[in-house]
């Protein structure tokens, strides 16, 4: 692991959670990532998901972020669908 | 000072509207607005279908503060509202069963307590990070929404 990545959890629930297969992970981003910037990085490691990816829902630390968002180190990302709940 | 009693949570339990009621019922109260929403066997709005059972997913921590702020903005619409109670519950629900409710109470009827309840409910479907699969004879589909919050909404 390089010393000069920034580490998050990323969270994934319903449909992004069933394609990607994974709950819960760590990831390595670059220090100064946008929510866009992570949004190709995973589209890159799960094309299978890339379309998804495009229209999915990001939060950064239980807020909903847009694109232009910065993330933090250490953050707790989540991605997911529009909610649907009720 | 009367402090209001709030009450969100994201369970597995069973949902008791009395036992709600009676946490947002003060001295003051004479009036409460419950929504309750259940899991519909039959679906007959548009193409037709039938449920078997829905699975419900919910992001536990992000949704209570989501429904802790849902609270907040029904306050400064109606400050005339005393209780609110807003419960979702996740997990495997079967038709006829209740899934969520929202509950606030007032003085009086006609202080805002009815639409308090409905921008609740509203509210809820659009910011509150759960998800459910419908599970039928035919087919299992994620359900989703058609709300995209704004950055910190």
């Amino acid at each position: 692991m390089s010393e000069s990545m920034n580490m998050i959890t990323l969270l994934l629930f319903a449909t992004m959670r069933a394609l990607i297969g994974e709950r819960k992970m760590d990831l390595e981003i670059q220090p100064g990532s946008h929510v866009r910037d992570l949004r190709a990085q995973l589209s890159a490691q799960y094309p299978h998901a890339a379309q998804a990816l495009k229209a999915t829902l990001f939060s950064i630390n239980r807020e909903f972020a847009t694109d232009e968002a910065l993330i933090p180190d250490g953050a707790e990302v989540a991605i997911f669908p529009q909610v649907s709940g009720g | 000072m009367t402090v209001f009693p709030t009450i969100f949570s994201i369970t597995e339990d069973e949902l008791n509207l009395n036992d709600v009621l009676s946490q947002i019922t003060l001295p003051s109260t004479g009036a409460a607005c419950f929504f309750t929403g259940m899991v519909r066997a039959k679906t007959t709005r548009g193409e037709p279908y039938q449920t078997d059972y829905l699975e419900y997913e919910a992001y536990a921590p992000m949704a209570e503060s989501k429904m802790k702020q849902i609270a907040v903005e029904i306050r400064e619409r109606w400050p005339s509202v005393e209780g609110i109670a807003m419960i979702q519950r996740v997990g495997r629900l079967f038709p006829g069963t209740p899934t969520v409710m929202i509950a606030c109470t007032a003085a009086h009827r006609d202080t805002g307590v009815f639409e308090a309840a409905h921008y609740g409910i509203d509210r809820l479907k659009q910011i509150v990070p759960v998800w459910k699969k419908e599970m039928g004879p035919d087919k299992q589909k994620w359900v989703e929404g058609d709300y995209s919050p704004q950055a910190g909404e």
